[in-house]
């Protein structure tokens, strides 16, 4: 019934012309404004001396109030600027004070009322958030941009850090939509019922020889998978910017070997085989396992469920699921735990006081009579939420807010800066932030992502109920008890083994090589038991190269003579114990002894990991297994799948067979 | 192109070089000469009178504010289509806005005024459902359909990359027989 034929004939509507006067006054404002610009750019000659404080005080009053209007409004259905937005702005901006752009023009942004109070209530507010902003721009200046500041690529705006830039992955996307688009209005705002995703490039493939070292954040999020699998069992193959490799591989339970003690909290076992997709290349596979809390030690928890409530929450796979969730949870926790629940939708409610887990009847009385209705209030939301969790702190255990929403804050804080700020300083204070993500068609992925990582928390995306046991239950012990924060992994590979490697996902992950030892550049965190797994397809020495060896660099490597130079690589993992704020370092080569000849000889497990990256990089449609059919995936998966007591592998059998069938039929 | 014909002395891009030099009556020959193609576009975007106007208003004063700064690398319409696209967008922000605001005070906003009479009752159908779209959704139709651009040429003006905007058709068409079905039942 809509086919393209139908739709065309919309181009053969016709539009009634517009009235004399409106023609008239429309003309009439934009001879003003053209005239406008034109003082504006001749002033600071003249009249600079004499004008130029109260021109200053006012232009920043003035940018702030706009930052603010433009910002701060968005409702139910219309959608927060996405921190990449914010980041285009500063970018574009040079300096966020002197700009001299105003995207609303006093006279034609008669923003209501509510809003321009809010804005004044809120100045001051940013004016100490922008001070701060600019102290933290100052001091991490000399420094590489952390994966999650988005205020950072102000400070270095080199194109190659584009792509390393962390989960703004859309940075890239905004800038390149500036060349593109006309200057003044260069940052699209995101889209209302939309899901949000921000688009990355795949890693290319490095030389050894120019760049030895690879440095990325560890990533436990799981989002990716569950949303991969949504869009296959709806029958659709994954839009490829939605496809975070390294979140599906991570998404599995893995048994690979821990370490003993909680004194060294994660242990990494490496190991090379050759790559199933390419009989020249090897596949170097680090795996590293958190230490296992045990329940002697489990910490008291604090937990803040902050649900959202809005009208749109009123769908089968959003509001009730997540009450089955949480009631899985609550079941789970121990007596002395705390649990408080805040609602926000048109305005925030404290549904629940904080309340021990012993009064369950309670909590779970709250939880069941949570109902949907209204727009969404995400600011008050989450400050109150973070009240109750400062209310009931534990010192020493765990307080975290858990954000379920199927989509944005909407309501107030709708700049990503302010609300990442907000996040960021909780952090320090000891309270993290988890993101839920529930339901299809609002879902802002980015946002979910960039909050969860400021918060030193994960997101994950809940699809089914068996996916809330696992994130909630299941994963519970991980996701709550964090025991390292900030871990980071760089490894330095021997050029004398190594021409080429490629790491396969962690695109949104990267950090600059200097960052691994600064100590104030956040990174992922480690849950009890959490594994963490990163592959990379190495070119081996002497096997054909993608990229030409350097005529000149080459005798460079060989002069001095390489020490260790068996080695394939050296990995080097960072992090800080939770309640500490010095890393600590562990490192580790990886030599002939961690190699396999074959890659059947690898590990179960091993295997698995590998047919889930490949498959992740099937949907991403990447050039280098192009030749590699799913068939082959689903061959290496179902021979890898061991015990599988959850079903888990089994599942992903059935999504490759999807995507094979889907894939089939374009 | 028509629109060069119509005052047959100076092409879009002459006037734009001079609107850019600061050239008043320029710039003015330049909106006057567009303002219709913008009007037009506003009102297929929203699809009410007085918006339109107010949208092609706001255009016109962002032309204003920007000719300086259009660096011309693209065609003038695809930079007409992104300025309307956004002034759209702020629009419905904007009204989002006033409604949240009434509803504070408990007062019912009336909805939009309704369209305009059209003589086509059943095309004024699907334009009410791809106005019920996802912004980039019916961005991506109105632009490929309602504006018979290439897939290439709508991906320009929203950005984005062209198997995006195949993407967002493809998601929309399925969207549509749903709202569209749906608007047959009620």
């Amino acid at each position: 019934m809509v086919d393209d034929k139908e739709l065309r004939r919309l181009g053969g509507m016709d539009a009634p012309r517009a009235s004399p006067q409106a023609r008239v006054q429309a003309l009439h404002a934009a001879m003003q404004a053209f005239d406008a610009q034109e003082e504006f750019s001749a002033a600071p000659q003249g009249m600079a001396a004499r004008h130029r404080l109260t021109d200053r005080a006012r232009k920043l009053w003035r940018d702030m109030m706009q930052k603010k209007l433009i910002a701060a409004p968005a409702l139910a259905g219309l959608v927060a600027l996405p921190i990449a937005g914010y980041t285009a702005l500063y970018l574009v901006q040079g300096s966020p004070f002197t700009s001299a752009r105003h995207d609303t023009p006093p006279a034609e942004a008669p923003a209501g009322e509510a809003a321009r109070e809010r804005a004044e209530m809120k100045t001051e507010a940013l004016e100490n958030a922008v001070r701060e902003d600019a102290a933290e721009t100052e001091m991490a200046a000399p420094q590489a941009p952390s994966p999650a500041s988005a205020d950072m690529p102000a400070a270095r705006p080199a194109p190659h850090l584009q792509k390393q830039m962390g989960r703004e992955g859309t940075v890239s996307l905004q800038q390149r939509s500036i060349m593109v688009h006309p200057a003044p209005e260069p940052f699209v705002p995101a889209q209302p019922n939309r899901d949000k995703v921000g688009s990355f490039d795949s890693n290319p493939v490095r030389s050894a020889a120019e760049q030895p070292v690879s440095t990325f954040s560890v990533d436990v999020d799981t989002a990716s998978y569950a949303y991969v699998r949504r869009s296959l069992n709806q029958g659709v193959l994954p839009q490829p910017d939605t496809v975070r490799v390294e979140e599906m591989v991570n998404y599995f339970p893995y048994a690979w070997k821990g370490p003993e003690s909680a004194e060294t909290p994660f242990n990494a076992d490496v190991t090379v085989m050759p790559a199933p997709w390419n009989g020249e290349h090897r596949l170097m596979h680090v795996a590293i396992k958190g230490y296992d809390v045990q329940p002697a030690e489990k910490p008291k928890a604090n937990l803040v469920f902050l649900v959202d409530v809005s009208g749109s929450m009123n769908e089968p796979d959003k509001l009730p699921l997540l009450q089955s969730a949480f009631r899985m949870l609550v079941n789970r926790l121990e007596a002395d735990d705390t649990v408080s629940i805040v609602t926000y939708a048109g305005e925030a409610g404290t549904v629940l006081e904080p309340t021990k887990a012993s009064d369950k009847a309670k909590i779970l009385a709250a939880i069941d009579g949570l109902q949907a209705g209204g727009s969404t209030a995400g600011e008050a939301g989450i400050r109150e939420a973070y009240r109750l969790a400062k209310q009931s702190f534990v010192g020493g255990g765990v307080n975290r807010v858990m954000l379920a929403t199927d989509g944005d804050f909407n309501v107030g804080q709708t700049d990503d800066g302010d609300l990442k700020r907000l996040i960021e300083g909780e952090r320090k204070a000891g309270i993290f932030l988890s993101v839920l993500g529930f339901g299809r068609g609002n879902l802002n992925d980015s946002m979910m992502q960039t909050i969860a990582q400021n918060g030193n928390g994960t997101a994950a995306y809940i699809d089914t109920l068996a996916e809330a046991e696992k994130v909630l239950v299941q994963e519970s012990a991980s996701t709550l008890f964090p025991i390292a924060k900030d871990v980071k992994i760089q490894i330095e590979f021997n050029p004398q083994k190594v021409s080429e490697y490629r790491l396969i996902g962690y695109e949104t992950r990267a950090l600059a090589r200097e960052d691994f030892n600064n100590d104030r550049v956040d990174a992922g965190d480690i849950g009890s038991g959490h594994s963490v797994t990163a592959i990379y397809e190495i070119t081996p020495k002497g096997a054909a190269q993608q990229i030409d060896p350097l005529r000149y660099g080459e005798a460079s490597s060989d002069n001095g003579g390489v020490a260790n130079a068996d080695e394939y690589a050296f990995v080097k993992i960072r992090y800080k114990l939770p309640d500490e704020d010095t890393s600590k370092l562990i490192t580790r080569p990886v030599t002939a002894a961690d190699e396999v000849a074959s890659f059947a000889a690898a590990g179960e497990d091993q295997r698995f990991s590998v047919a889930v990256a490949a498959f992740g990089q099937k949907l991403r449609e990447e050039g280098e297994l192009a030749g590699f059919g799913y068939d082959r995936i689903q061959q290496m998966a179902s021979e890898s799948r061991g015990a599988d007591p959850f079903g888990y592998r089994a599942e992903f059998l059935s999504l490759v067979r999807l995507a094979e069938a889907l894939s089939g039929r374009n | 192109m028509a629109m060069m014909l119509d005052d047959g002395e100076a092409s879009d891009a002459d006037l734009i070089g001079r609107a850019r030099d600061g050239d008043r009556a320029a710039f003015g020959a330049l909106v006057e000469r567009h303002y219709d193609f913008v009007h037009r576009l506003a009102w297929r975007w929203s699809g009410d009178r007085t918006n339109a106007e107010d949208i092609a208003q706001d255009v016109c004063v962002r032309m204003g504010r920007s000719i300086r700064a259009y660096r011309g690398d693209g065609s003038f319409t695809t930079w007409l289509y992104a300025l309307t696209l956004n002034a759209v967008r702020d629009m419905a922000r904007k009204a989002a806005r006033e409604t949240v605001k009434a509803q504070a005070y408990g007062v019912e906003m009336l909805a939009m005024a309704g369209p305009d009479s059209a003589a086509d009752e059943q095309l004024e159908a699907l334009w009410h459902a791809v106005r019920r779209l996802p912004d980039k959704q019916r961005d991506a139709v109105l632009l490929v359909y309602g504006e018979g651009l290439a897939h290439g040429a709508a991906a320009e003006v929203m950005a984005i990359s062209e198997a995006t905007v195949s993407w967002h058709i493809h998601e929309a068409k399925k969207r549509l027989k749903v709202l569209v079905r749906q608007a047959g039942e009620v």
